[in-house]
């Protein structure tokens, strides 16, 4: 057979050409694999294993925490906590644990039960269930330790969580603003520093199965989290409770229907309080907190209309309204027309002018709110009195383009650019005049007493600041500097002067000229004994309101050498009789500016007419003998009460120092252990300084006069420290609280 | 006839199985050993299993078993594989020409019909593919190669005068034919390649009819291969071409390809349309080897084992390979098997017996065919076929079966005039 021949031969096949290129062919084929392994690999490993990498791993947030807000001496304001989120895995809820489950969940977290157990039906093949955001520590133990003690830690779990707390409640909200469920800040400095009070949040790459399940094997990629900057602001915590209750205390007496506050530092532009009321808790921002408004919603029945209305009046007291709302600065302007006036030259301080009550423009007849006229006055008196018709007559010479260049330089046609949001934009036309848009000489006549252009709160801050800091407009703000975790300082606000407005000679005769306003003028009753407050009043008529609405301000300076606080006051629509700025904002002011300057540890320097008027400090009698100490007494022109039948003074009251009115009384205690002399407190509201003065001496108490310091029948009390009845000590110092009634500017 | 063979081979020879035994040379191969390709064999094998342990170990663990579960598995089809290499390396390839033909064309016929009746899919799926009898698993297709590479050989060898032959065919129709065209179309090859397809047309019909076109694919390869090495003339192709043709056309009119088999080819030529479907599986490979780079994570250190690629220590473990062992680890797999094949075609061509020749040659192919679609398919170079890579792949009956080829190999290549050592 031919198989055996084939075996003589080497090979069998006459088709090896045909093998061999079939073999090459194969040989071609895996080389081309190799290509292709090659560039597979090699030129698009990169991205194949990009691509494997976002699958493999599942990434995690490590929360950052958002940066804390202090004040300015460091108290929180605003500051993240944590708290935890509880949630359930209903795939393991089994008829066994179901009603454990239900049982914890509502017990103490307090679930709604039915919709729990619709979910545990409804969601039942879901791994992941939330539960209750925002649980306290104490909860989330409880319920985890109920968790482990039935045997269901397999169904629940927490995870942690932040929330943001705001220790001062209502105190700076319409400031600090608020944030949202994500934690990011959707009103005031949360809102505007967001990005930096953020930080970047970390990250965990875990290597995860196909099947999203953790790789234990697999290694874990970490990313910290950069914690956001902390802020500590300019605003001060004690200034801002003076200056909030003042306003509080002021929008409740005049029924009006906003109070708006600025404390500021006149050199710098650092905000060192500011507030408008009604405001609300920024823990709780979604709750409307003024009663009226609250009592309005309750009457409207139509649901639809009473959602829109809640939501209305919740913006609303968001809203910022210190920077963000226009008013009409009324007198207040004044200021800087006569400070823009004389540094043109227009006028000068000896300028007379006489005033017959009304002036005619045109066709306009300005009537001033004196019938009679004030007669002749300069400058210093058109301040004073707060003359309408010297006022038009100074705009009129100074015309629309010099008057125009002193409205622009006093920067109440720019944003005030303070760090903060919703800054009220001024725009030509609507909110002011301009050459350009809408000034003619008709409404220069009302805009020379600050009618017809419109001003936010903080321009008026920055621009009255001005006059006191030589002349120079500065920037306002708000944040002192940010902080790192570790306390270092990373960013720090340095005052920027904008430009120098006028002059500095200027500047310090419109203060001199402002002091006066407050000294015998229309401001007197933001007089404050020892400290030269300067500043102006104003009393506009609001437009485009139904009703005769005004805004009653008052804008000024302290001490007015050397001048450390603005203070702004706006009454928005009082409700009351009175709404003079002179009459209701002026007091405010001052009672702001008596509280806060002592606070930031300006000394008082008293004018002589004011030592000689009102007090002298109490002379140290400890250690004396009983006729010593009446032989002192005699000099210093004080009453005096012995207490005890001893020869020598073991204790006094009031002690060694502190300030008593003329007359006063000092109570000496001769015996140990006597028990103290008390009395009862008697009503001083509506005596004059005097009347409040011969009261106290007869009840044995001493009374520190605040406020106006005339001694005229025009100038009454209308506060006192203690509520009448009161029993005291004798001698005890008794705030009185003084104020001019009846002011018109 | 006996007188060239020795005298012990023969006396043996004639013990065991007396004169048809002797005509061929004895039961027992004479010739030395092929050290080359056992040692090639035994690296390929020790590196199959190595790396069917590290892919496997994750889907063995998720699927509930223990994680050397495949590893255990696969090792006794290493073992009763690896024995039954050696016995058969040293069994007288000639021993298997009628036997193999007959004998596996009976078996594989009467498994590839029982699997159409009692056997199981993968996955659940209504594809029948397996068969189980006396607990072991396997696949009729897998045995079905084989016979049809002895059944093939066998036939082109034993009617290779018939093959080459130039006598014009005798009978009414081919004188028709040879009188239309004037000369001799049509001879008597005309007898041998049509026996031949026939043979091929009753495999791979059945393997169709089972669904399984990767393994039909591999048929024709083989077959097509087998005939142009057999001297088949390439006149026959062509026309083969043709009737393939018209199969196919009918086969996709009669409902034998499922829409599945145009779906994996769309899903080719349809670059990442479904990820998560049919692409899912070639994606993940591609995450696989891409992440490998050069150099490979690392021996162990597959990420996408973990039931990224499903089921890894099957089609695509040579995705793993690489994401372990890099473009590195991938080249020397396809250096392993070339070498295999270059040694598998030099015993061809060294075989003095044109039925061994084309044994090795079958065989050599089939294992051609086998890496490259395997291979190709893990690096998305030609459309998802479902071919398992040899030595590497999980699945015990192919191990065992790829096996005894390579045994067969051993066998034919003791006759070959070729170094061993």
């Amino acid at each position: 057979m031919s198989v055996n021949k084939d075996d003589m031969k080497r090979t069998s096949l006459s088709a090896k050409r045909g093998v061999v290129l079939l073999c090459v062919f194969a040989f071609l084929l895996l080389i081309a694999l190799v290509g292709r392994l090659g560039y597979l690999t090699i030129i698009k490993g990169e991205e194949y294993r990009r691509i494997a990498e976002e699958q493999q791993y599942s990434d995690s947030t490590i929360a950052s925490s958002r940066g804390t807000v202090y004040d300015s001496n460091m108290n929180v304001l605003a500051q993240t906590a944590s708290v935890w989120l509880v949630y359930i895995n209903p795939s393991k809820i089994t008829d066994d644990n179901r009603e454990d489950v239900v049982r914890g969940l509502v017990d103490i977290l307090g679930a709604d039960e039915d919709k729990l157990r619709q979910d545990i039906v409804s969601k039942g093949s879901y791994r992941y269930l939330k539960i209750k955001s925002e649980v306290e520590y104490n909860e989330k133990t409880a319920i985890m330790a109920y968790a482990r003690e039935k045997k269901i830690t397999n169904v629940i779990f927490n995870d942690p969580d932040t929330k943001r707390y705001y220790p001062g409640g209502t105190l700076c909200s319409t400031v600090i603003g608020f944030t949202g469920d994500d934690g990011y800040g959707l009103y005031g400095l949360e809102y505007f520093y967001d990005d930096k009070l953020t930080g970047v949040d970390g990250k965990v790459f875990t290597l995860q199965d196909g099947l999203s399940y953790e790789l234990e094997s697999g290694n874990k990629i970490m990313y910290d989290p950069v914690n956001g900057e902390n802020f500590v602001l300019t605003l001060d915590n004690e200034i801002q409770t003076i200056l909030r209750n003042a306003c509080i205390t002021a929008l409740q007496d005049n029924a009006a229907e906003n109070v708006y506050g600025v404390v500021m530092n006149t050199k710098t532009g650092a905000v060192l309080g500011m507030c408008n009321v009604p405001d609300y808790d920024p823990n709780d921002p979604f709750t409307i907190s003024d009663q009226k408004t609250l009592d309005m919603i309750a009457e409207i029945t139509d649901e639809e209309e009473k959602n829109k209305v809640i939501s209305d009046a919740r913006f609303s007291q968001w809203k910022n309204k210190a920077v963000a709302d226009f008013y009409y600065p009324g007198s207040v302007y004044k200021v800087f027309l006569v400070a823009g006036a004389l540094e043109e030259g227009v006028i000068n301080e000896n300028t007379s002018y006489t005033c017959h009550g009304t002036i005619t423009v045109g066709d306009r007849h300005v009537k001033d709110y004196n019938p009679i006229g004030h007669g002749v006055e300069t400058p210093l008196t058109l301040l004073v009195n707060s003359c309408n018709t010297f006022s038009v007559y100074v705009g009129q010479r100074m015309g629309i383009s010099l008057f125009y260049k002193y409205f622009d330089a006093f920067g109440f046609t720019e944003k005030t650019g303070i760090d903060l949001p919703g800054e009220g934009t001024p725009v030509a036309g609507v909110t002011y005049h301009s050459p350009e848009v809408s000034f003619t000489n008709s409404n220069l006549v009302s805009v020379s007493f600050g009618q017809s252009n419109q001003v936010t709160p903080m321009q008026v801050a920055t621009a009255v600041s001005a006059i006191g800091n030589d002349g120079k407009l500065m920037k306002p703000f708000i944040v002192e500097k940010t902080v790192d975790d570790s306390g270092n300082t990373i960013s720090e606000t340095e005052p920027l002067v904008k430009r120098q407005v006028v002059s500095e000679t200027t500047a310090s005769t419109v203060a001199s000229y402002m002091e006066e306003v407050v000294k015998r003028g229309t401001g007197s009753n933001a007089y404050v004994s020892g400290y030269h407050v300067a500043g102006k009043t104003g009393t506009s008529e609001k437009t485009g309101v139904e009703e005769k609405k005004y805004i009653a301000s008052f804008a000024g300076f302290a001490p007015c050498d050397d001048p450390e606080v603005t203070v702004v006051i706006v009454i928005d629509a009082p409700g009351g009789a009175r709404y003079s700025g002179g009459d209701i904002a002026a007091p405010v002011a001052g009672e702001v500016f008596e509280k806060v300057l002592p606070y930031l540890g300006i000394e008082p320097s008293y004018t002589d007419e004011e030592l000689a008027k009102l007090s002298s400090p109490a002379p140290d009698l400890v250690g004396l003998s009983l006729t010593a100490a009446k032989a002192e007494l005699g000099r210093t022109k004080h009453t005096y009460r012995i207490v005890g039948d001893g020869d020598e003074i073991i204790a006094q009251s009031p002690e060694a120092g502190r300030t008593t009115p003329k007359n006063g009384v000092i109570v000496l205690y001769t015996q140990e252990n006597l028990p103290e002399e008390t009395a009862v407190v008697p009503n001083f509201e509506g005596l004059t300084v005097a009347q409040a003065n011969q009261l106290a001496v007869s009840r044995g108490f001493n009374i520190k006069i605040s406020g106006s310091a005339f001694s005229t029948s025009s100038v009454v009390a209308y506060k006192q420290e203690y509520r009448e009845g009161t029993e005291l000590e004798m001698g005890s110092v008794i705030t009185v609280y003084f104020k001019t009634s009846g002011i018109s500017d | 006839m006996a007188s060239e063979n020795n005298g012990a081979s023969s006396a043996r020879g004639k013990t065991f199985a007396g004169g048809f035994i002797s005509s061929r040379g004895g039961l027992w191969a004479r010739g030395s050993f092929d050290t080359r390709l056992f040692a090639l064999l035994a690296v390929t094998v020790v590196f199959g299993l190595l790396m069917l342990y590290s892919a496997s170990y994750p889907d063995a663990y998720s699927e509930g078993y223990e994680p050397s579960y495949y590893f255990k598995n696969q090792l006794v089809g290493v073992l009763v594989g690896t024995f039954l290499m050696l016995l058969v390396s040293k069994v007288n390839h000639k021993m298997f020409m009628e036997l193999g033909a007959l004998c596996g064309s009976a078996v594989s016929v009467i498994l590839l019909v029982a699997v159409l009746f009692v056997g199981s899919g993968d996955n659940n799926s209504s594809i029948k593919r397996w068969i189980s009898i006396g607990g072991i698993r396997f696949q009729p297709s897998d045995v079905a190669k084989l016979a049809l590479i002895l059944t093939l050989a066998y036939i082109l060898h034993r009617y290779h005068h018939l093959v080459v032959s130039k006598k014009p065919l005798k009978g009414a129709v081919p004188d028709a034919v040879n009188g239309f065209f004037n000369k001799p179309v049509l001879n008597d090859s005309a007898k041998a390649v049509c026996g031949c397809a026939a043979v091929i047309l009753l495999y791979v019909g059945l393997v169709l009819v089972g669904s399984h076109l990767s393994g039909a694919i591999i048929m024709m390869g083989i077959a097509v291969c087998m005939l142009y090495v057999g001297e088949v003339r390439l006149t026959w192709f062509g026309v083969g071409i043709i009737g393939v043709c018209l199969v196919g056309v009918i086969a996709f009119s009669a409902g034998l390809i499922k829409p599945y088999m145009i779906q994996r080819l769309v899903s080719f030529v349809g670059d990442n349309e479904d990820p998560l479907g049919a692409d899912w599986q070639t994606n993940q490979a591609l995450y696989a080897i891409g992440s490998g780079g050069f150099f490979g994570r690392g021996l162990g250190q597959s990420i996408q084992k973990y039931n990224y690629v499903p089921e890894p220590q099957n089609d695509m473990i040579f995705s793993i390979i690489v994401e372990e062992l890099g473009f590195i680890g991938g080249f020397a797999v396809i250096l392993l098997f070339a070498l295999i094949i270059w040694r598998g075609t030099v015993i061809g061509i060294n075989c003095p017996s044109r039925y061994g020749a084309l044994v090795a040659f079958g065989i050599t192919f089939k294992l051609a065919m086998q890496v490259f679609l395997n291979i190709g398919v893990a690096t998305d170079f030609i459309p998802n076929t479902g071919i398992t890579l040899p030595f590497f792949s999980y699945g015990r009956t192919a191990l065992i079966v790829n096996l005894v080829e390579m045994g067969i190999l051993l066998s034919i290549s003791r006759s070959s005039r070729i170094k061993k050592v």
